[in-house]
């Protein structure tokens, strides 16, 4: 293991926050293996997030900015991914712990038989062996695994971990990838943004949540997005809260849902039963708002508001645009 | 159309976790192991794909299990999943993501399949690069996170979840789909479900009689250390006199904080 592959996702041009944390990640490896960073940049509107990797430490930007890849799922970005790895001999692949990162990076380790380790916070490189510093289940323990005696391993960083300055220009070669010309299985018929605006709640930096003790769906598209977008952040929510309906499953925070580490956790309305806490315990600040002061989330918030949620959250949105001026 | 479900046991959900500071494991209680939660929406989504088509397709459970196991793997047969294959054998203990995929991915074939439905991470490592793994080790296509899935003769569409929105996607069998807790409902097992399941085939496979050998030996990965995170301790308990206050107080402390 020498070099190390950063892919860095994106749809339309619109680079995922995750993407460039990414390059930094693969920038931290190689640096200490003496080797290369090379990021992948794939799909319609590839080349105009090449240029933005320019202002990150990549060595080569690979760009394939081809509609024509956009109709299948993963398929053609791991034959890439793979593909340039087995080129350069021995390589460290580094993507984001996000849905399509989980996916392409799980089918690049297999096909290169290489180890995977996912929600990665940190590296640590010692005589050319890479270990990975995960949280797991849930925050409760912290795993130092390494990649045994191989050439390939596969990284999935949490994101908001690696910081992407952009001082830190590498100004990267841009090398065109030739389009794979094997035929794809996989067709994709649609694809629908619900909310094309809406960070993800595993990348945002901060998570505004809801749960049961909002009462119902309307909280979740009004006032709570209202402070998440004052905050530049997204809305989460509880197990109870999906399973009601009131919101889909792609925002659970949770044990059944997806683990967050944002630098402030608002949770609004939610207990937090031991099942939401793994999925947020490791936020850096978490403040919590809810009628009932003797509720779990109380032992561990650091700070626990006991008040009325429906009224408290309008008015701390006021306060954060009075206080943004 | 052969159907096969990869399940797994996890501790309970709702159990708090805990870590033996002598050893660094997971500290495992017996009776609070349960079938991994997104495992119940994969077996039935895979009984309603069987049903619908009413053509004799089967429902296969695989899992990597130890013998104690067993009684999950019941369960889903007590759902009513036709048989199961347990992968039983001291060489498994401690498989990576890269060894469970391998093992799986053999005893799949071995069985034979048309169509893998998984569910799309577990609760425990959740690492969620399973099915994905699973998919090239079969070596045919992955329909990752689906909630809608409908098949077709060998068509199979599904609808995808999407970090913002979702994606409506096809493929024809054989191929792997992951699915999400918002599928389906999954079944109690009836009274029935439960009887018959005593009846019910449970193959005992071991890592020869799949010409494999993998295992912590041969896992690509391997623990070098295990820390515990600093407690997070009670912090600041405000009692709001009113919204305005409330809101004050959590301004006054993200300006503290330099959140904001």
């Amino acid at each position: 293991m020498q070099h190390a592959i950063a892919f860095v996702e994106q749809k339309n041009g619109t680079a995922r926050r995750v993407a460039f944390e990414a390059v930094h990640a693969a920038k931290l490896v190689a640096e200490q293996l003496g080797g290369e960073v090379h990021a992948v940049v794939f799909g319609s509107g590839a080349a105009a997030v090449a240029e933005l990797v320019k202002a990150h430490p990549a060595t080569k930007i690979h760009v394939l900015d081809d509609a024509a890849c956009n109709g299948f799922l993963i398929d053609p970005i791991v034959d890439v991914v793979a593909g340039l790895a087995k080129e350069l001999g021995g390589a460290i692949v580094v993507a984001g712990n996000t849905m399509i990162g989980r996916d392409v990076a799980s089918r690049v380790a297999a096909r290169l038989d290489a180890g995977i380790n996912a929600d990665v916070v940190a590296f640590e490189v010692a005589n050319g062996t890479v270990a990975c510093v995960s949280p797991k289940l849930g925050g409760l323990t912290i795993t130092t695994c390494a990649f045994k005696n191989a050439d390939f391993g596969v990284a999935l960083i949490r994101p908001n971990v690696f910081a992407a300055k952009t001082d830190a220009a590498g100004n990267g070669e841009i090398v065109a990838l030739a389009a794979p010309t094997r035929a794809y299985a996989m067709t994709i018929e649609a694809d629908v943004d619900e909310a094309a605006a809406e960070l993800g709640v595993e990348e945002a930096s901060v998570v505004v949540s809801g749960g049961r003790g909002l009462g119902g769906p309307e909280a979740f598209t009004t006032i709570l997005k209202d402070l998440a977008d004052s905050l530049g952040g997204a809305v989460g929510a509880s197990r109870a809260a999906v399973d009601a309906g009131w919101i889909s499953h792609g925002h659970q925070v949770g044990q059944t849902g997806k683990t967050v580490s944002p630098q402030l956790y608002i949770a609004a309305g939610i207990s937090g039963a031991i099942q939401h806490k793994v999925g947020m315990r490791t936020s850096a600040v978490i403040v919590a708002i809810n009628k009932d002061g003797n509720v779990p989330i109380a032992e561990f918030a650091d700070l626990m508001v006991v008040g009325d949620a429906f009224a408290i959250v309008p008015e701390l949105t006021r306060g954060v645009h009075a206080a943004k001026g | 159309m052969k159907i096969v479900v990869t399940v797994k046991l996890v501790p309970d959900t709702n159990a708090e976790k805990r870590i033996d500071p002598g050893t660094k494991r997971l500290v495992r209680v017996p009776n609070e192991t349960v079938l991994n939660p997104f495992d119940e929406y994969a077996i039935e989504a895979a009984l309603q794909v069987r049903d619908a088509r009413a053509d004799g397709s089967t429902v296969t459970v695989v899992a990597m299990t130890p013998e104690s196991g067993k009684e999950i793997v019941r369960k889903a047969l007590a759902m009513g999943a036709d048989d199961a294959v347990m992968l039983c054998d001291e060489a498994f203990a401690g498989s990576d993501v890269w060894g469970t995929a391998i093992a799986l991915a053999a005893a799949i074939k071995k069985n034979g399949f048309d169509l893998v439905i998984a569910g799309s991470q577990s609760t425990d490592a959740g690492t969620g690069a399973l099915p994905g793994a699973l998919a090239e080790y079969l070596g045919v296509p992955g329909l990752t996170y689906l909630r809608k899935l409908a098949v077709e003769g060998t068509t199979i569409r599904g609808e995808r979840e999407t970090d913002t929105g979702f994606q409506t996607v096809r493929v024809e069998a054989p191929c792997l789909v992951s699915v999400t807790k918002s599928i389906n409902e999954p079944r109690y097992p009836s009274l029935k479900g439960i009887m018959g399941a005593k009846k019910k085939t449970i193959a005992q496979w071991s890592a020869s009689d799949l010409a494999l050998s993998v295992g912590s030996g041969g896992a690509k990965t391997e623990l070098t250390a295990q820390a515990s995170p600093p407690v997070r301790g009670k912090g600041k308990l405000v009692e709001a006199a009113d919204a305005v206050a409330g809101a004050q107080a959590i301004i006054d402390f993200l300006k503290e904080k330099k959140l904001l």
